[in-house]
């Protein structure tokens, strides 16, 4: 059934022209690019370094730096050199109170979505920091690759809510990429060991990354993969040690790291001894306290990163950093273990409740897979073990393994050889908020995905004729404790008394993990009815209208690479349209056969142009005309997988 | 603001299940029979499979996947296996249904007791009271089974000797209903910590 990507020019599919997709893991820290080249994936290392760090620095001179090079300039621009915006993505001022007031640079922006006011000026939002950092990745690709990227399969963690993976898909789209698949982090890890390994049974995969945490539990069977239960910390990571080992050994003042009074939202900084003292600091001594956040983190990291080979190492700051006394001062790793203590018993506690999520003992494990670069330090494996009860796997380099999963999962997806299928699932629930702030649930955690729910609902007020349907994520029985993705509301009701009226909401989540609502009248069958997707991402729209603006991508850029982009589906249409019309000639009626050969002339004709719109107008035209012919292809798939059905009667059912 | 939802019956009234992972309709069922299937039927219907297919038959193979992922949720779980089963005969659960006065008395005492522990923060003893539930849990699981096993037997004969088994399987998954809400109390006092 599945059909194969051909090349521009080529009348037969072929296995030779091997598309060009990649997995992408687009990290707090870092970011990987990889590609399966044989059959086995491989990461894309630049001149020996597999590792993009996640940092993009704007020069006032418009300039953008990614990478290495960004990094370079941390501490000269703090406010200008973004790191860690993985942390930021999809989410609003409120959810980033706590973290706001260590970063080295400034946020603004409302309960929706955050911005970085950078130098120039500009403001820009985690959305196009992200894409920054994927143009980049895709550039290392298409270099190494010798070719455009066709697909990319970026992963996410697997806690991330909805709007953080259609902000993270909305950064992809803003790169130029086609993003196959939104892949959960600790799935990608799995799907790279069970097929390294050729494993089977169960296992916990625990990923503790820069800024995120994951556990999930999957099943492994004979290419089937899982996942039972997934839970985490979307805002924990080895970056809050590193903060947390800052705090204990720099003089920060951190409402000095927080924004400056009179941003909308400002936080402050909770807790903090001599916090509005600093407030009214001057802006040099603003810099230069957001100049020793920097440092005192990127120090931490370093004696962090010491401590996983020797058991001490020195952390030091300079004078002309601490603007006071140099610091140098001796840490152990079991002060380390300690400081560390609070953040991994959040960790531990996420944990049992996976176990118990998926109705498992952990006894009942046949291994612990770890994955994320925090997963190097001893003090987190000996932690691990001691939670699980066993020693864990840790034969797959854990910086690697999600990228080479994600490839792995974009050669499955381009038809390659492997036959993995995954099974993920929602990491939060779906509901509606009620009369008095309740949340109904439609779907429940741990659902495997593609999923959908539906549910009647009712008005509560006589002769109401809109309908405000509220959409929220998370796990708590009100309103106000989960995350709000979507509100809106369904007009033109008929006046009727309160509960007489019907309304049918839908949620449905498709194989990315991304909602979709849809609400619909039923009594009168008048029909008001509305399908939206949340925004808290960027609508179409501002994808396209901030494609244009970019400089990657002049007006005339984006049609060239419009027309090759629906060129290339055109012809993969066509072919596998010519494959399917002659392996399953018996389901051809006469009429769709003509139908469907000119609307194939057609769509020749269109690509022969150089209009893509004509060629979109083309490929949707064939769909149309080949629709009834597609369904039967697919009931009679299905049927024949019908046991102690026949195939008549299957037929009939889905007719 | 949406208010109440009007319709109480169960959710999930998908035309076939069991159909849907290959399976003839019963209450008995095999876990593991349960998981080959449904991993079987994925591996052909998953949307993975169809990625670079035409448009329609993507459409169609995502609501196709929805279906079998939506069917196997229902049928994994004993309690919702066994109301599914009871709605194909035309026995429904409401959300207000009335059960044994008794049963009620000892509920309600079981709940204050739970409240009054979560209350002291005395997760021990919430936890003691949580494994009796889970007790009382399997032994209801226990007697629906056999009440299904004897359902099937009575297969042919009169409608009175049916309709009476099936109300006592009602009677069983209402007191799981109660026996569930207790448990998730339960989980919500020892996630409390």
């Amino acid at each position: 059934m599945l059909l194969q990507i051909s090349e521009p020019g080529q009348s037969t599919p072929k296995e030779a022209c091997k598309p060009r997709v990649v997995g992408i893991d687009l990290g707090t820290t870092n970011s990987l690019v990889a590609h399966v080249a044989d059959s086995s994936p491989v990461v894309l290392a630049a001149e020996g370094d597999p590792l993009v760090p996640s940092v993009v620095h704007y020069a006032a001179d418009g300039r953008v730096l990614v990478g290495r090079a960004a990094q370079a300039r941390a501490l000269e621009a703090p406010r200008d050199t973004l790191a860690s915006v993985k942390r930021l993505i999809g989410r609003g001022a409120k959810d980033l109170a706590s973290v706001r007031a260590m970063l080295p640079y400034e946020l603004e922006g409302d309960d929706r979505a955050v911005r970085v006011r950078v130098a120039g000026g500009r403001a820009v939002s985690p959305v196009e920091v992200s894409a920054e950092i994927l143009r980049e990745l895709k550039a290392r690709a298409e270099g190494m690759l010798g070719g455009p990227i066709e697909g990319a399969v970026i992963t996410v963690p697997a806690y991330f809510d909805d709007a953080q993976r259609q902000a993270t898909r909305d950064a992809g789209r803003l790169a130029g990429l086609e993003v196959m698949r939104l892949l959960a982090e600790p799935t990608a890890a799995a799907l790279a060991y069970g097929l390294d390994r050729g494993s089977r049974g169960l296992y916990a995969v625990y990923d503790l990354g820069g800024g995120t945490f994951d556990i999930s539990i999957l099943k492994l069977v004979d290419g089937v993969f899982e996942v039972k239960a997934t839970g985490g910390d979307s805002a924990l990571g080895g970056d809050d040690l590193d903060r947390a080992i800052a705090a204990q050994l720099a003089p920060l003042s951190a409402a000095g790291a927080a924004d400056p009074a009179g941003a909308p939202g400002a936080a402050g900084a909770p807790g903090t001894a001599g916090a509005a003292g600093a407030a009214t600091a001057a802006a040099s001594d603003d810099l230069a306290q957001r100049r020793l956040v920097a440092a005192a983190v990127a120090e931490a990291r370093r004696v962090k990163e010491a401590l996983t080979t020797s058991e001490a190492a020195t952390f030091q700051l300079g004078a002309d950093i601490t603007g006071g006394a140099a610091i140098a001062r001796a840490v152990t790793r079991a002060e380390l273990a300690a400081w560390a203590r609070p953040l991994l018993d959040r960790t531990g506690k996420a944990c049992r409740r996976v176990l118990k999520d998926a109705g498992l003992e952990k006894e009942e494990l046949d291994g612990v897979i770890l994955v994320g670069g925090s997963t190097r330090s001893p003090v987190v494996r000996e932690y691990v073990a001691g939670v699980f009860g066993k020693e864990p796997l840790c034969e797959l380099d854990p910086d690697q393994v999600v990228a080479l999963g994600a490839a792995v999962q974009a050669d499955v997806l381009a038809g390659g050889q492997q036959q993995a299928v995954l099974l993920d699932v929602v990491p939060l629930s779906l509901g509606v908020e009620m009369m008095g702030g309740i949340v109904e649930k439609l779907i429940h955690r741990n659902t495997t995905i593609p999923t959908g729910a539906t549910q009647t609902f009712t008005t509560y007020a006589d002769n109401q004729t809109g309908f405000v349907i509220h959409v929220v994520q998370g796990e708590r029985e009100t309103v106000d404790t989960c995350r709000s993705l979507a509100r809106f509301t369904l007009r033109g009701l008929p006046p009727m008394i309160a509960g007489m009226l019907r309304i049918e909401i839908t949620f449905l989540i498709d194989a990315d993990g991304l909602l979709k609502v849809m609400a619909k009248e039923l009594v009168t069958g008048k029909a008001a009815s509305i399908e939206v997707r949340p925004s808290y991402g960027l609508t179409d729209e501002e994808v396209e209208r901030m494609l244009l603006e970019s400089f990657d991508y002049a007006e005339e850029d984006l049609a060239k690479r419009n027309l090759a982009v629906e060129r290339v589906e055109a012809e993969r249409i066509l072919a596998a349209t010519r494959q399917a019309f002659e392996t399953d000639a018996e389901l051809l009626d006469d009429d769709v056969r003509a139908a469907g050969e000119q609307a194939m002339t057609r769509l020749a004709e269109a690509m022969a142009g150089t209009d893509h719109h004509a060629i979109r107008v083309a490929i949707e035209g064939l769909d149309l005309a080949t629709k009834p012919f597609a369904q039967r292809r697919m009931n009679r798939a299905v049927a024949a997988q019908l046991q102690g059905v026949s195939l008549e009667d299957a037929a009939r059912r889905f007719e | 603001m949406p208010g109440s939802p009007p319709d109480s019956a169960p959710r999930g009234g998908r035309p076939d299940a069991f159909a849907e992972l290959g399976l003839a309709p019963r209450y008995d069922i095999d876990p593991a029979e349960l998981e080959r299937a449904f991993f079987e039927r994925s591996k052909e219907l998953h949307p993975d499979r169809f990625a670079a297919a035409p448009v329609a038959e993507r459409v169609a193979a995502l609501s196709r996947a929805r279906a079998l992922n939506d069917a196997y949720a229902l049928l994994k779980r004993d309690t919702s296996r066994a109301e599914y089963l009871l709605a194909s005969e035309g026995v429904t659960i409401g959300d207000n249904e009335r059960i044994d006065p008794e049963l009620v008395m000892a509920l309600l005492e079981e709940r204050e007791q739970l409240a009054e522990a979560r209350q002291r923060g005395e997760l021990r003893e919430v936890e003691r009271l949580a494994a009796a539930m889970r007790a009382r849990r399997s032994e209801a699981l226990g007697r629906v089974k056999e009440l299904f096993a004897h359902l099937s037997a009575l297969s042919g004969t009169s409608g009175e000797a049916r309709a009476e088994q099936l109300a006592q399987i009602k009677r069983q998954l209402i007191l799981l209903r109660y026996v569930a809400r207790y448990l998730e109390e339960c989980d919500a006092a020892l996630d409390e910590d």
